[in-house]
């Protein structure tokens, strides 16, 4: 005992507070208070970061923290090295050009969609060590087990002298970065576009932050959930009503997640027209976790909808948002609270049914958006597009998908996939086996890497009809059924046509006139709105799409 | 945003395509460089017939690519990045400051009469769109002889592949590659068997020969055609023109390679639009211009407004 006392006596519990003390210190004749000057970033991060740090750079699908990584690429890779990076998304090109510098050697992601060719070919040379790819939220999750970081780049829009910070509309994943070195003495550093007196808002404490500097320009945002409605085609309206008729209606959804898409889009706007005929206002479809996706404007503007939680905001979507309070989370600024971590947390357990599309499913349901020779990660679709087993709340929708009477039975969270049969340039999306499959060989990965399971799949939707697999006995039964609605892709023509009578009979599939839709009736006019313009007439003016997406 | 050049290989060739370049001090200086190097008239390999002989073809779109490229840089073009398909490569490597223009066009010359030398008849080119990748390596790999050898040689999308052979090997897997529901499946107006085992020995030579040529480090990237790899040492490059000509150009990689390298602006130099149409199709939110169809002038108002953005 004596002996285990005395060991205990000579260590020390605050070895990491120390050497975070010690790194700040060592800026003293850089920083004022808790500003490094933008001119002295790239000095300031040679004496703050150590080789071999574990470093989180905030790059997720929209707000990038754009200033730090350019800087963070300027250091001395002989004094700075070995960096072990952590990052939700890999999405600009200097993300990867810390590697091929040798400032950093490891990563662990969860989407590297815009650079993953270039990642795919870098660990096959070498030039990388890969951690693991993970869903959004098991990424943020491992910040607090076993990643947690030494150093944590974010971005805001705003700071005052304090540090507080304000991030508007485009929080997302700021506040959980940050906590995770906060807490555990680790540094923080924060870029903003300008530094001012009073903040509209506090959207991030100062005394959770390290310091901040003024980036040389504003943190870059990209617009990635605006589509234009006049790319729906009428095929995709077909699937929509199907999807309103056969899956919302029939199971009775109230709340949901919707992907991003010209499926999805084509549903949102379909709302205050097919599904208003329908009768169906105010009974389904009323509580989102969504990006504030600009062809729901229509829905919202018609009374559909009663809220939306976001991930994190849109560009041209921030009057539209503040000028709408009863429906989307906002500050006391009025501008969007969007929270990328909360909003996962509430698309896997609070909604009835997620909504998706991919490139390939396989026979049995699996689906991936993994093409030949790319690693492209999960982004947060897995988080939603499975059914979370700790679910313990009941819904209507999520009660109807029960198929026992068994006293234990319990109700399943809606997945449902929205896919034509081929996608453009005449590829299959029924496929006998995943490409995913091959990428994951070649890159070594422990595991394929797959989107969604075809056991978490309930509803597969295509422009043949609904399978509703939830409702299958068998594997066997579940693979008839989607090959029932694979048209003619290698997987629908091993079908036997002859047998989906049987299966329109027992409920597993059903055609569009099952549904009394006639295929003639989906036309582009049944949008609500067909263009960008016609969003912003809907919008009364206060939806602003950016210039790209103005074609008058 | 990132503007990437891209060098024409062998099937855009056209004829007059010397005599069709825009008339401007430097493009005149380089034809005049060329026929130098060449003892002998560039103007005069570019009609109809002697478009026939690989050498001139391949000496012609070398002429024309360069030209371009130094017309657009006197009008204050640069780009940020470059790549060239097949023989396009070595235009890349003079606008990459790799290699001198003098020796690219003496060792492209001769690159061309080794191609010829090697299989003067009974060998070709198809091409195929419609079918994946997966699929057209399965039916090659089934149709491919000893006397009839066919070979995939060039990745230019996801959705356009070209295979290399003899000309009946060529001719019977194009044939099954309709069967099976290719959308288009049929011979290329090229008469060596580019890209393949084929030309083991037209690589070896090329590697002998260029080996007393200076290189240098490039001042930009250039893409290697087998790898799809951002070159950037001259030893890497000089192997990789040495060696690409038997071995697939993985040309749709290079592209989504310069994509997310932050190219946003693709522009082809002259002659045609083959590979404009490819980034047009494969990437659909980047811009691409064929300076054959635009003309120096939009490649120039097109690059100051995309490094603006």
């Amino acid at each position: 005992m004596t002996g285990l006392n005395q060991m205990t006596k000579g260590r020390s519990w605050t070895t990491k507070r120390d050497a975070k003390a010690e790194r700040v210190a060592g800026i003293a004749g850089i920083a004022s208070g808790k500003v490094i000057p933008t001119d002295r970033i790239v000095e300031a991060m040679e004496k703050l970061i150590k080789p071999g740090d574990r470093v989180v750079l905030e790059g997720n699908n929209q707000k990038q923290a754009s200033f730090l990584s350019s800087a963070l690429n300027e250091v001395d890779p002989k004094k700075i090295h070995d960096l072990h990076m952590i990052m939700s998304s890999i999405s600009r090109p200097e993300h990867l050009d810390l590697f091929e510098k040798g400032i950093a050697n490891k990563v662990d992601f969860a989407y590297a969609g815009p650079q993953s060719l270039r990642i795919a070919q870098m660990l096959e040379d070498g030039k990388l060590t890969m951690g693991e790819i993970h869903t959004y939220l098991e990424l943020y999750s491992r910040l607090f087990v076993d990643l947690i970081p030494s150093v944590v780049l974010v971005a805001a829009e705003k700071a005052d002298q304090e540090g507080n910070l304000y991030t508007g509309a485009n929080t997302e994943e700021t506040p959980t970065l940050v906590e995770a070195a906060a807490f555990k003495d680790g540094i923080v550093i924060a870029q903003v576009n300008e530094l001012v007196d009073e903040l509209p808002r506090v959207d991030i404490p100062g005394t959770w932050i390290d310091f901040v500097v003024v980036a040389d320009r504003p943190l870059v945002l990209e617009p990635l959930f605006t589509r234009d409605p006049r790319h729906i085609t009428e095929l995709q309206i077909l699937m929509a009503m199907m999807t309103i008729r056969g899956v919302y209606e029939r199971h009775d959804v109230q709340s949901l997640n919707h992907g991003i898409g010209y499926n999805t889009g084509a549903i949102e706007l379909l709302l205050p027209t097919y599904g208003e005929q329908l009768g169906l206002k105010g009974k389904i479809c009323r509580h989102w976790a969504l990006n504030p996706h600009p062809t729901l404007i229509p829905a919202i503007e018609s009374g559909w909808v009663e809220s939306i939680h976001c991930f994190g905001g849109e560009v041209g979507m921030e009057n539209y948002i503040a000028a709408r309070p009863d429906v989307f989370f906002t500050g006391k600024d009025g501008s969007l609270r969007s929270n990328r971590t909360l909003s996962q947390l509430a698309g896997q357990y609070a909604v009835d049914l997620f909504v998706g599309s991919t490139l390939q499913i396989d026979r049995d349901g699996n689906s991936s958006t993994v093409t030949s020779g790319r690693l492209a990660g999960f982004g947060g679709a897995p988080n939603m597009g499975h059914d979370p087993r700790g679910r313990r709340h009941s819904t209507p929708a999520w009660l109807n998908m029960m198929t026992s009477d068994d006293p234990l039975a319990r109700g399943k969270k809606l997945v449902v996939q929205v896919v034509e049969t081929f996608q453009s340039g005449n590829s299959p999306v029924f496929v006998e086996s995943l490409d995913a499959i091959d990428v994951g060989r070649e890159a070594d990965l422990a595991t394929t890497p797959v989107m969604i399971y075809g056991d978490d799949v309930t509803h597969v939707v295509t422009e043949e009809g609904i399978a509703y697999l939830y409702k299958a006995t068998s594997l066997e039964e579940r693979r008839e059924a989607i090959a029932a609605v694979a048209g003619v892709t290698p997987i629908g023509l091993e079908h036997d046509t002859k047998r989906t009578r049987k299966l329109r009979e027992n409920g597993l599939v059903a055609l569009p006139e099952d549904l009394g839709i006639r295929r003639t009736e989906a036309k582009r006019s049944l949008l609500a709105a067909k263009s960008v313009e016609e969003l912003v007439e809907w919008s009364d003016g206060l939806y602003e799409p950016p210039a790209k997406f103005r074609s008058w | 945003m990132k503007v990437a050049f891209l060098f024409p290989g062998q099937g855009s060739q056209e004829p007059d395509m010397i005599s069709n370049l825009p008339d401007h001090p430097v493009i005149r200086r380089t034809i005049d460089e060329a026929s130098d190097v060449l003892d002998e008239d560039v103007n005069q390999l570019d009609n109809k017939d002697r478009l026939n002989s690989n050498r001139n073809v391949q000496v012609c779109l070398l002429v024309t690519g360069i030209a371009t490229a130094r017309a657009l840089k006197a009008e204050g073009v640069k780009p940020d990045m470059v790549a060239g398909h097949s023989v396009g490569a070595f235009g890349s490597a003079v606008v990459a400051g790799v290699m001198e223009f003098r020796d690219a066009i003496s060792i492209v010359k001769r690159r061309g009469e080794w191609m010829e030398e090697a299989y003067p008849t009974g060998y070709g080119m198809g091409v195929i769109s419609g079918l994946t990748k997966r699929k057209v390596e399965e039916i090659i790999e089934k149709e491919k002889t000893e006397d009839g050898p066919v070979y995939l040689a060039n990745v230019n999308s996801d959705d356009q592949f070209t295979v290399s052979g003899s000309l009946s090997g060529v001719d019977r897997a194009l044939e099954v590659m309709r069967n099976k529901g290719a959308r288009k499946a049929e011979r290329l107006n090229v008469n060596v068997p580019s890209h393949c085992p084929l030309m083991g020995t037209v690589a070896e030579k090329l590697d002998q020969s260029l080996k007393p040529i200076p290189f240098r480090n490039p001042s930009i990237p250039y893409a290697g055609n087998r790898n799809a790899r951002p070159l950037r040492d001259a030893e890497a490059i000089k192997e990789d023109l040495a060696s690409s000509v038997a071995h697939p150009v993985r040309w749709h990689e290079v592209i989504s390679l310069y994509y997310e390298l932050g190219a946003r602006l693709f522009i082809e130099l002259m002659p045609g639009r083959v590979l404009t149409d490819l980034v047009c199709q494969s990437f659909p939110t980047a811009r691409s211009l064929a300076v054959s169809a635009s003309g120096l002038h939009s490649a120039k108002m097109l690059t100051e407004q995309i490094r603006q953005m």
